[in-house]
């Protein structure tokens, strides 16, 4: 409840603050359908569809950090690390030298993120059986291959197209088009995951127990990886690869609320969407007229808060 | 009764139509860049530029009063150093340029995030779409900024002046002897070039031969060895500032190298050569000048 009246109220002051400053009178005016013409494009255009996307995206990002993290009983974990931004930035750096407009980007990065998670899982499956190591292993010698593609890609690209890849890379909410995919596929994974919770909790104390305790461990491992590859993919697709958000706000999350899947991913959602408001909100006025990429603000905010957390949780 | 004479009724029909396409059509179009028809009512009165370049051609074409902002490094002519900045080319604030109204943007296609230049379209803000890639581009396009500023007596007149400046070049330079010549567009990576490009424009008129025209990208990242082995008679480069030759020193202890020799080293103000604007003139005098020198040291 208190999460999601945060998360409330950081959708409302990204919608207030920018780099025109509205007073809450005019902003109140649009919101109930009145107030000037340009006020209303710069809240109903520009803000709001912009905070959505943020909010979705973060939401996004968190869940599937929080899924990755049990899926592989690794700390280490993020939405990242099986190599799904890798292959998102390869298809949509291409598509951005083949000079196609942004909808093809967007959608270049989605099957390329996609199509990295069904490579991962096909090799790692291989002839022999299906551990969590081998998933990892696998996906971060990938995520490798990419990292070398992508450097390739970016030396040998022409230079005039070097900083949109640039930014690209670094996550930008800036090329959010709609918000509405990515909290379509925000809510509907939610909607499934949430009556798996009991299961991913006896999965996170490892395969052996939870078989015993009559989890059908195979099938539910799947099902974790193809939704939070799917949630990753939506991600990537909204803002490119913004990073520190999965990784982090799920072990917020266990710090403050334990470790109940129940509570922790729909509490990801929530946190995750709302420090990427907050994030995108400073990224865009805090030097204004200059615009900075939203992943830098997200570890300027994120890195000492989870410190302290994490801190006094000794 | 008048007579319907065959003459008579072609100029009655054709003057209908006319005073029809006029009524129907009051605008002031041009065709940009990116083929799209641009179309204002009125000349237009608060004009965004999105690059230095564009902020430039607007001066040129006599619509400078009309521009209400530009991005970072608009910082020629004077006037444009004061002009309110929206952002760079690349990262610009769109909550900014909505609010400074415009009327008309002008983007660049190259440089401009798309995303951004398209929402901007799609807010109902008329964008011209600039990609000027060799000397009649930038007529051209002083041209249609004259018809969409109103201005067209200025910049017409300092579009043919741009060109006929630039054909004074050709006539006097077309006989000259080749000097075969590196532009050095930056130290670190070392990159150039190549004949696409402004600078490969401006080198093939005054008689330059770019050693690395043929190379396929626009500004190709090449080795010191490159260089070394192309050996060229002329060593051209710009520099982090306007006034700023360092970048000539680390070739000197090359002494083999031709253009050490004959100490052919010189230095051109970078935003002369490298952005469309009739002040590539001022560019090309002075590779020009640097040309015949080394001709002169032969």
């Amino acid at each position: 409840m208190l999460l999601a009246s945060a998360t409330l109220g950081c959708i409302a002051v990204s919608v207030a603050v920018g780099s025109v400053s509205l007073s809450l009178a005019d902003v109140w005016a649009v919101l109930t359908g009145k107030g000037e013409p340009l006020h209303r494009t710069l809240i109903l255009d520009l803000r709001l569809p912009r905070a959505l996307a943020a909010f979705a995206t973060g939401g996004l990002l968190a869940v599937a950090g929080a899924l990755m993290q049990v899926l592989l009983r690794n700390p280490l974990a993020d939405p990242y690390v099986l190599g799904l931004s890798g292959g998102a930035a390869v298809a949509a750096l291409l598509s951005m030298l083949a000079d196609y407009p942004p909808v093809v980007v967007s959608i270049a990065a989605f099957m390329g993120a996609l199509g990295s998670a069904v490579l991962v899982f096909g090799l790692s499956h291989g002839r022999g059986s299906w551990t969590t190591t081998r998933l990892l292993l696998t996906g971060v010698v990938i995520s490798s291959g990419w990292g070398a593609v992508i450097t390739f890609m970016l030396a040998i690209g022409p230079t005039e197209r070097l900083p949109g890849m640039l930014y690209w890379l670094m996550g930008d909410l800036a090329y959010a088009r709609s918000p509405w995919p990515a909290l379509i596929v925000l809510g509907l994974t939610s909607l499934i995951l949430l009556p798996l919770g009991r299961s991913l909790n006896v999965l996170s104390r490892g395969p052996l127990q939870a078989a015993a305790l009559g989890v059908a461990v195979r099938p539910l491992e799947w099902s974790i990886y193809g939704s939070a590859s799917l949630l990753t993919a939506s991600a990537v697709t909204t803002a490119g690869s913004i990073g520190f958000v999965g990784l982090v706000v799920p072990h917020m999350l266990r710090l403050v609320l334990g470790n109940d899947q129940r509570l922790i991913l729909p509490a990801a959602a929530l946190a995750g969407g709302a420090l990427l408001v907050l994030a995108d909100t400073v990224a865009r006025t805090a030097i204004a007229p200059e615009q900075l990429p939203a992943g830098v603000i997200t570890a300027l905010l994120g890195v000492p808060t989870f410190l302290y957390l994490l801190y006094r949780s000794r | 009764m008048v007579r319907l004479t065959p003459a008579l009724v072609t100029t009655f029909v054709a003057a209908l139509i006319t005073a029809a396409a006029a009524h129907a059509n009051p605008k002031r179009c041009v065709v940009d860049d990116i083929e799209h028809t641009v179309c204002l009512s009125q000349p237009a009165q608060r004009i965004i530029a999105l690059s230095p370049g564009a902020t430039e051609l607007l001066f040129a074409a006599g619509a400078g009063n009309q521009v209400v902002a530009a991005v970072t490094y608009s910082d020629h002519p004077e006037a444009a150093k004061a002009l309110p900045r929206i952002g760079s080319y690349n990262r610009f604030d769109m909550e900014a340029i909505l609010a400074a109204r415009p009327d008309l943007i002008i983007a660049w296609k190259e440089g401009n995030p798309r995303e951004q230049v398209l929402q901007l379209r799609e807010l109902g803000i008329p964008v011209y779409h600039g990609d000027q890639r060799d000397f009649k581009d930038i007529a051209t396009t002083l041209n249609r900024l004259g018809v969409l500023a109103g201005t067209e007596m200025q910049a017409n007149t300092r579009a043919a002046h741009f060109l006929e400046a630039i054909e004074h070049y050709r006539q006097r330079y077309s006989k000259a002897a080749k000097v075969p010549t590196f532009y050095q567009v930056w130290i670190n990576p070392l990159m150039t070039a190549n004949n696409q490009h402004f600078i490969g424009h401006a080198l093939a008129l005054c008689g330059g031969e770019n050693i690395f025209g043929e190379l396929p990208r626009l500004t190709p990242r090449i080795s010191e060895e490159a260089v070394l082995s192309a050996n060229p008679e002329v060593i051209i480069a710009g520099g982090m500032g306007e006034d700023d030759p360092s970048w000539l020193e680390p070739w000197r202890t090359y002494r083999n190298l031709l253009a050490v020799q004959r100490n052919n080293l010189f230095f051109v103000p970078p935003s002369t050569l490298q952005r469309p604007s009739p002040r590539l003139l001022d560019g090309i005098e002075q590779l020009c000048a640097h040309l015949d020198t080394a001709r002169g040291r032969r």
